[in-house]
């Protein structure tokens, strides 16, 4: 437990660089857009994070 | 371009020159436009989940990666002082900019100091870990308090 919260999927330093620069690298620029539900399910299991922890599927707004 | 992306990259800009958040006035100048028609623009970028606002409705709480309020993930880069929303986040700000920095945190659990390098080419080697805790599908029911 976290401050009495269930211990949840722990992500290393190399996969969280991976995700903010696939997340946010072109964030200034005009083009930029927030990741789709499926594009997100795509680029977690591409870093190994996968299971309904990281499913997106009930995204609304994605 | 159409005023909505105006609009987003102009409070995107004025994060990432100053570490500040814009307000609206401050958007409609940039934009040359007026704080209404910017206020206007902020639910649909809510709901392209690029901004999220304090109860006010005109106050900006979040452009991710960027935190509109002090927090406790801070960014150094160019000699400009950036808050971002969580450690995720804190590396998306140097992302985002382009630029080597630093990120100065601590251990939600433990209350350890955290200190990080990045260059251009990623974060010097470290055995921290990120605890995500709550679920991909929950994240916007509540973004801060993700």
């Amino acid at each position: 437990m976290a401050h009495g919260t269930p211990l949840r999927p722990l992500v290393t330093i190399d996969q969280l660089w991976k995700l903010a620069m696939t997340w946010y690298s072109t964030r200034l620029q005009a083009d930029s857009r927030r990741p789709q539900p499926d594009e997100m399910r795509a680029i977690f299991a591409g870093l190994g994070l996968e299971g309904d922890f990281w499913d997106p599927k009930s995204d609304r707004f994605g | 371009m159409d005023f909505d992306t105006q609009v987003k990259l102009a409070i995107y800009r004025h994060f990432a020159e100053t570490g500040q958040r814009p307000s609206p006035g401050d958007v409609a100048e940039l934009v040359g436009s007026d704080a209404d028609s910017v206020l206007g623009v902020y639910p649909r970028l809510r709901a392209q989940r690029v901004l999220a606002l304090e109860a006010d409705g005109s106050s900006i709480r979040m452009a991710p990666p960027f935190s509109g309020v002090p927090t406790q993930h801070v960014v150094s880069a160019s000699g400009i002082k950036y808050f971002a929303n969580c450690a995720w986040d804190s590396l998306g700000v140097i992302a985002a900019l382009q630029s080597q920095g630093e990120v100065h945190s601590h251990c939600a659990q433990s209350g350890e100091p955290f200190h990080l390098k990045v260059s251009l080419e990623g974060p010097e080697p470290s055995t921290w870990l990120f605890h995500c805790l709550v679920p991909a599908a929950k994240w916007w029911d509540d973004i801060v308090f993700t």
